[in-house]
C-alpha cells in the first residue's frame, strides 16, 4: 500500500478503534475523565481531517484511491468485497464526515459537560463517524450497507440519549422501525445486483443492468434512500428525532445521516440513468418532500423542528437534482446545506440570546422580512393548510392507521388466541410495581 | 512413559465429552453440594475433549465437532451465569443431562443412539417437573416429536435391518412414511408452524436457562442435516415445503411478537423466528444459504443463551414480574447488563460488525436465489424482529428515572467475564468472519455437491432441467474434493460423514 492508501485506511478506521478501545475499557470498569475523552476525540478527528486534506489533494490528480483487502467473507460464487475507495464523488462526503464529527466533538465537550451520558455520547459519536466514513469510503454497495446500518443504529441510540424520559426512547423506537423497514430495500437491491450483474462494486466493475432489472434495483435503492433521507412518505420520523441532544441532531439530521440517502442515489446514478421511471419517481418524491417540508416547517413551533423541515426541503430539492442527473449540482447543494444547517442547529439552543444581542446591536427590534408567500392564498385554504401542517401532513397518522395498527391488531388477535389455549401464569396487572426494595429477595440471592 | 494408543483415538474423546456430563450429573444429584463447581468442571472437560475432536477432524468435516465444542462452551457459560437462586443440584443436574444428550446426538452415527439421545434430552423437563402442569403444549410438542422420531427410526430399522446412518445414506429407508415422520419430528421439536406455540410456553413456564439450552440444541435442524437431507435425496422436491413452513414460521412468529409484553415469551419468539431461518437456509441448496444457515445456527445459539441468561439475572434482581408494556429504566442500575443485552440482541438480528450480519447476508443471498418471492419474507421477518427486540430493550432498560432502591448489582465479575466472552465471540466473529464462514462453507460445498452428484448419477445429468445438463458453480477447493466423492458414490462405498458434514 502507498501512503495515501494508508491514510485512507487510517481515516476510516481510527474512530472505530477509539470506540472499541473505550468501550472495552468501560466494560472492564474504567471510565475516562471528560478532559481525556474530549482531548482524544479532538486529536483523532484532527488527524482524520489532516488525512482527508491529503486525500483531497491527491484526488485532484488521481481519479480515485482504492484499498483492496480481498473479501470479508466468501462462499461459493458469492463474496463480500472489502474494498475502500474514495473518488471525486465520495471525497467531499468523507471530508464532511471527518470535519463535522471533529467540530461536534469539540462543541459537545462543553455542551454536555457533566451530563450523565457524556461517555456514551462520545462513544456513539465515534461509532457514528466510523459508520459514516465506512459508508462514504466503501468500494461497493455491500460495504456501504454495513456503514449505513451502523449510522442507523447510532442515530437511534442518540435519539434516546436522554434515557430517563420515555418520549425520546419511544421516538427512537419509531425511527428504528422506519429505518429497518426501508433498509430491506437496500438489502434486497444489493442481492438483486449480485444475482443479475454478479457484482455490487463501484468504479469500473459497476453493475451493468438495463430494462426492468435496472428499474427494480433503482426502486429498491430509492426505498432505502427515502427512509434514510426522511422523504415523503417517511418524513414523520424527522421531528421525532429532534429528541436527541442538539449536537447529535446537528450532525445526523443537519449534515451527514440525512444526506446519506442522497449519496446512495448519487452512487446509483448510472443505474438511474437507465430508467426513466425510477428517475421520474426520484423527482416526484423530491418535489413532494420539498413542498411538504416547506409547508410543515412554517407551522412548526420549535427551532429544531423548523430547522429539520428546512433541511428536509433542501434534501427534497437535492433529490430533484439527482433525478434530473445534475450530479455535481447536487453534491455542491449537499455540502452547502450540510454546513449551514450544522451551524444553525448548534446555535439553536442560544437563538433567543442571539436575537437579544442583535436587537441590542441595532437598537430595537429587527424589521419584519416582508409578506409570507402563503398569505397570497385564500383564507380557507390557509386554514386548511395550517391544520394539515400542524399534523405534519397526516403522514404519521396514515402510517400508524394503515400499517402499524393493522399489524398490531393481527398480533393482538394471535396473542388472544394463544392465551385462550394456555392462560399465562404471569399476566402483568396494570399498576403493579416491579421494583423491589434494596433488601428484597434479589439482594439476598445474589 | 508412552501414551496408550486408545487414548489418542477419536472415539475416546467423543466418549469423554459425552460421558463427563452424565457422570457429573449423577454426582451432582447424589452429592447435592458444590453443584456449580462440578457442573463447570464437567462442561469444561467436554469442551476440552470437543476441542481435540475439532483439531483431529479432517479438513472440512468438523461440523458436528464444532457444534459439540460450541454447545459445551455455552453450557459452561450458562452454568457460570446461573444466579445463585437457580444453581441448585436439580437444575445443574438437568443441564448436565441435557449437555450429555445433545453431545451424544451430535456425535452419533447410529439411528438408535440418536433416538436415545433425543429422548434423554427432554427427560429433565418431564421428570423434574420443570414445565408446570398448566403448560400442556410444551409436553405435547416434546412428546410428539419424540414419538414421531421413534416411529420413523423404528420403521427404518425394521425395513432395512440396519441402524448405521452411514449405511443408509441415499437409500430412502422407510420411504415416504419414514420421511414424513421425520419431518413431523423436526417440525414439533423445532417449533415450526403449526407446532410453534410450545416454545414460548416452555420459556415462560420453565426454568429460563435450561429451556434456552434445550431450544438451542437445535435438534430439529440436526435432524434435517443428519438424516433427512442425506438419507432421502430423492424426496428433494418435498424440501421446499419445509422451507415454506420455516419462512411462514419466521414471519408468523415475528408478527405474533409485536404485541407481546412478557419478556420471556418475547425472547422465545425472537429466538424461534430467527432460528426458523436456519431451516430455510438449509433447504435453499445454495452454498450461500447453507453456509448462512450453519453460521446463523451458531449466532442464534450463542446470542439467545446470553439473552435468556441476562433476562434471568434481571428477574432475580428486579423481580420476576418484568414487562415490556412500560418503561422500567433498568440500565441506570445495570448498564453493563444493558449493553451486553443490546449487543447480543442486535447481533441476533444482523447488526454490522457482528457475526449475525454475515449470517443474515448469506441467508438472504441463498434464500432469495432459490425462492425469490418467499425469500423476500426473510428480511421482512428479520426487520420485524429487530423492532421487537429494540422495543424489549428500550422498555426494560430505558425510559424511566428509577428511584426506590439505593444499591443494585450490575453484572457480577463472573457474569461479566462470561458476557464479555460471548460479546467478543460475536464481535470478533463478525469482524473476522472467514474463520467461521470458510469452515462451514467447505463442509457445505462438499455435501451439497455430493447430493447433487448422487442425483445426477442415479437419474442422469438432465433429469431435472428437461434436456439441459445442470452445472453448479463450485469453489476450487470443492473441485479438489469432488473427485473422492464421485468415486465413493459411484462405487457404492461408504458415505460416512457426508451428511451435510
Amino acid at each position: 500500500m502507498n501512503a495515501f492508501q494508508d491514510i485512507l485506511v487510517f481515516v476510516v478506521v481510527a474512530p472505530g478503534v477509539i470506540f472499541a478501545l473505550f468501550g472495552l475499557l468501560w466494560l472492564l470498569d474504567w471510565v475516562p475523565s471528560e478532559r481525556l475523552l474530549s482531548w482524544i476525540t479532538g486529536v483523532t478527528f484532527a488527524a482524520c481531517t489532516s488525512g482527508v486534506a491529503a486525500l483531497v489533494w491527491k484526488i485532484t490528480s488521481a481519479s480515485s484511491i482504492t484499498v483492496t483487502f480481498g473479501s470479508w467473507f466468501a462462499v461459493g460464487t458469492y463474496h463480500f468485497p472489502l474494498v475502500l475507495m474514495v473518488d471525486r464523488l465520495s471525497v467531499p462526503f468523507v471530508a464532511l464526515a471527518a470535519v463535522l464529527s471533529g467540530l461536534i466533538g469539540q462543541f459537545s465537550a462543553t455542551y454536555l459537560h457533566r451530563e450523565s451520558g457524556f461517555l456514551r455520547f462520545f462513544l456513539l459519536l465515534h461509532l457514528f463517524a466510523f459508520g459514516s466514513l465506512l459508508a462514504f469510503a466503501a468500494g461497493s454497495f455491500d460495504l456501504l450497507a454495513a456503514g449505513w446500518e451502523i449510522v442507523g443504529i447510532t442515530s437511534v441510540l442518540l435519539i434516546g440519549f436522554f434515557q430517563r424520559r420515555p418520549a425520546p426512547v419511544e421516538n427512537g423506537l419509531y425511527v428504528f422501525g422506519i429505518y429497518r423497514a426501508c433498509d430491506i430495500g437496500l438489502l434486497v437491491g444489493i442481492f438483486a445486483m449480485h444475482h443479475w450483474a454478479g457484482t455490487a462494486s463501484f468504479g469500473s466493475a459497476f453493475p451493468t443492468l438495463t430494462g426492468a432489472r435496472a428499474v427494480i434495483v433503482c426502486l429498491l435503492l430509492l426505498l432505502a434512500a427515502s427512509g434514510k433521507a426522511a422523504q415523503v412518505p417517511f418524513s414523520g420520523w424527522l421531528p421525532r428525532a429532534m429528541e436527541g441532544p442538539t449536537p447529535s441532531s446537528a450532525i445526523f439530521y443537519g449534515a451527514i445521516s440525512i444526506h446519506a440517502g442522497a449519496y446512495l442515489l448519487l452512487r446509483a446514478q448510472p443505474l438511474l440513468a437507465q430508467s426513466v421511471l425510477a428517475s421520474s419517481l426520484v423527482i416526484l418524491i423530491g418535489a413532494t418532500t420539498a413542498i411538504h417540508g416547506t409547508i410543515v416547517g412554517r407551522a412548526s413551533a420549535d427551532a429544531k423542528t423548523s430547522l429539520a423541515y428546512a433541511t428536509l426541503t433542501q434534501v427534497g430539492i437535492v433529490f430533484i437534482e439527482i433525478g434530473f442527473g445534475w450530479r455535481w449540482l447536487a453534491v455542491a447543494h449537499i455540502l452547502g446545506n450540510a454546513t449551514v444547517r450544522t451551524m444553525q442547529y448548534l446555535r439553536a439552543p442560544s437563538m433567543l440570546h442571539d436575537y437579544h444581542q442583535m436587537h441590542s446591536a441595532v437598537g430595537g427590534r429587527l424589521s419584519p422580512t416582508g409578506k409570507q408567500i402563503e398569505e397570497m392564498l385564500p383564507g380557507r385554504v390557509q386554514l386548511w393548510l395550517y391544520r394539515w401542517a400542524l399534523d405534519r401532513g397526516h403522514l404519521d397518522t396514515i402510517l400508524e392507521r394503515w400499517v402499524i395498527a393493522p399489524l398490531l391488531q393481527v398480533s393482538a388477535y394471535l396473542s388472544r388466541q394463544d392465551r385462550t389455549c394456555t392462560p399465562s401464569p404471569t399476566t402483568i396487572r396494570p399498576g403493579r410495581a416491579v421494583q423491589v426494595s434494596a433488601a428484597g429477595p434479589a439482594q439476598r440471592s445474589n | 512413559m508412552s501414551v496408550p494408543g486408545w487414548v489418542l483415538r477419536t472415539s475416546f474423546f467423543t466418549s469423554v465429552s459425552v460421558a463427563a456430563p452424565w457422570l457429573a450429573a449423577v454426582v451432582v444429584i447424589g452429592y447435592r453440594r458444590q453443584a456449580r463447581a462440578v457442573g463447570c468442571i464437567a462442561a469444561l472437560l467436554s469442551a476440552i475433549a470437543s476441542t481435540v475432536l475439532v483439531w483431529k477432524a479432517p479438513e472440512g468435516e468438523s461440523l458436528y465437532e464444532t457444534l459439540m465444542l460450541l454447545f459445551s462452551c455455552l453450557t459452561f457459560g450458562a452454568i457460570v451465569l446461573l444466579p445463585r437462586r437457580d444453581s441448585e443440584a436439580g437444575t445443574i443436574g438437568g443441564i448436565l443431562v441435557l449437555l450429555g444428550s445433545t453431545l451424544l446426538a451430535y456425535s452419533t452415527g447410529n439411528l438408535l443412539v440418536l433416538l436415545v439421545a433425543w429422548i434423554l434430552s427432554i427427560v429433565p423437563f418431564l421428570w423434574a417437573g420443570w414445565l408446570r402442569s398448566r403448560k400442556w403444549r410444551p409436553m405435547v410438542g416434546l412428546l410428539s416429536s419424540s414419538l414421531a422420531i421413534a416411529l420413523a427410526i423404528g420403521f427404518m430399522v425394521a425395513r432395512t435391518g440396519v441402524s448405521s446412518i452411514s449405511h443408509l445414506k441415499g437409500q430412502s429407508p422407510g420411504g415416504v412414511v419414514a420421511f414424513t415422520l421425520l419431518i413431523v419430528a423436526a417440525i414439533f421439536r423445532k417449533g415450526i408452524i403449526p407446532a410453534q406455540a410450545w416454545v414460548a410456553d416452555a420459556a415462560e413456564s420453565g426454568p429460563l436457562v435450561p429451556t434456552a439450552l434445550l431450544m438451542n440444541g437445535h435438534f430439529g435442524a440436526l435432524l434435517v442435516v443428519k438424516l433427512i437431507v442425506p438419507l432421502f435425496p430423492e424426496t428433494d422436491h418435498l424440501f421446499p415445503v419445509l422451507s415454506y413452513l420455516a419462512i411462514a414460521t419466521a414471519v408468523f412468529v415475528a408478527i405474533r411478537a409485536l404485541a407481546e409484553n412478557s419478556p420471556r415469551r418475547l425472547l422465545a419468539f425472537l429466538a424461534l423466528s430467527q432460528s426458523a431461518c436456519i431451516l430455510s437456509g438449509l433447504e435453499s441448496r445454495t452454498a450461500e444459504g447453507i453456509t448462512g444457515a450453519l453460521v446463523h445456527w451458531v449466532v442464534v445459539t450463542v446470542s439467545t443463551v446470553g439473552l435468556f441468561g441476562i433476562l434471568r439475572l434481571l428477574e432475580v434482581r428486579f423481580g420476576e414480574n418484568l414487562s415490556a408494556s412500560k418503561h422500567l429504566g433498568l440500565a441506570e442500575h445495570a448498564p453493563r447488563l444493558a449493553v451486553s443485552f443490546a449487543i447480543l440482541g442486535l447481533a441476533l438480528v444482523g447488526l454490522p460488525g457482528t457475526l449475525g450480519f454475515c449470517s443474515q447476508d448469506l441467508l438472504i443471498q441463498g434464500t432469495l436465489t432459490t425462492h425469490p418471492l418467499t425469500g423476500l419474507l426473510l428480511p421482512i421477518a428479520t426487520a420485524m424482529n429487530a423492532v421487537t427486540f429494540f422495543r424489549l430493550f428500550s422498555r426494560l432498560f430505558l425510559g424511566k428515572r428509577r428511584t426506590g432502591f439505593t444499591v443494585m448489582a450490575d453484572a457480577l465479575p463472573r457474569e461479566r467475564w462470561i458476557l464479555a466472552g460471548i460479546v467478543l465471540f460475536l464481535v470478533l466473529g463478525g469482524l473476522f468472519p472467514n474463520a467461521t464462514v470458510i469452515e462451514h462453507s467447505s463442509e457445505v460445498d462438499v455435501v451439497d455437491e455430493a447430493i447433487r452428484t448422487f442425483d445426477n448419477l442415479n437419474r442422469g445429468p438432465s433429469y431435472n432441467q428437461g434436456n439441459q445438463p445442470v452445472f453448479y458453480p463450485v469453489s476450487p477447493d470443492t473441485n479438489r474434493r469432488m473427485g473422492h466423492i464421485v468415486y465413493r458414490v459411484a462405487h457404492g462405498s461408504d458415505w460416512a460423514r457426508l451428511g451435510v458434514a
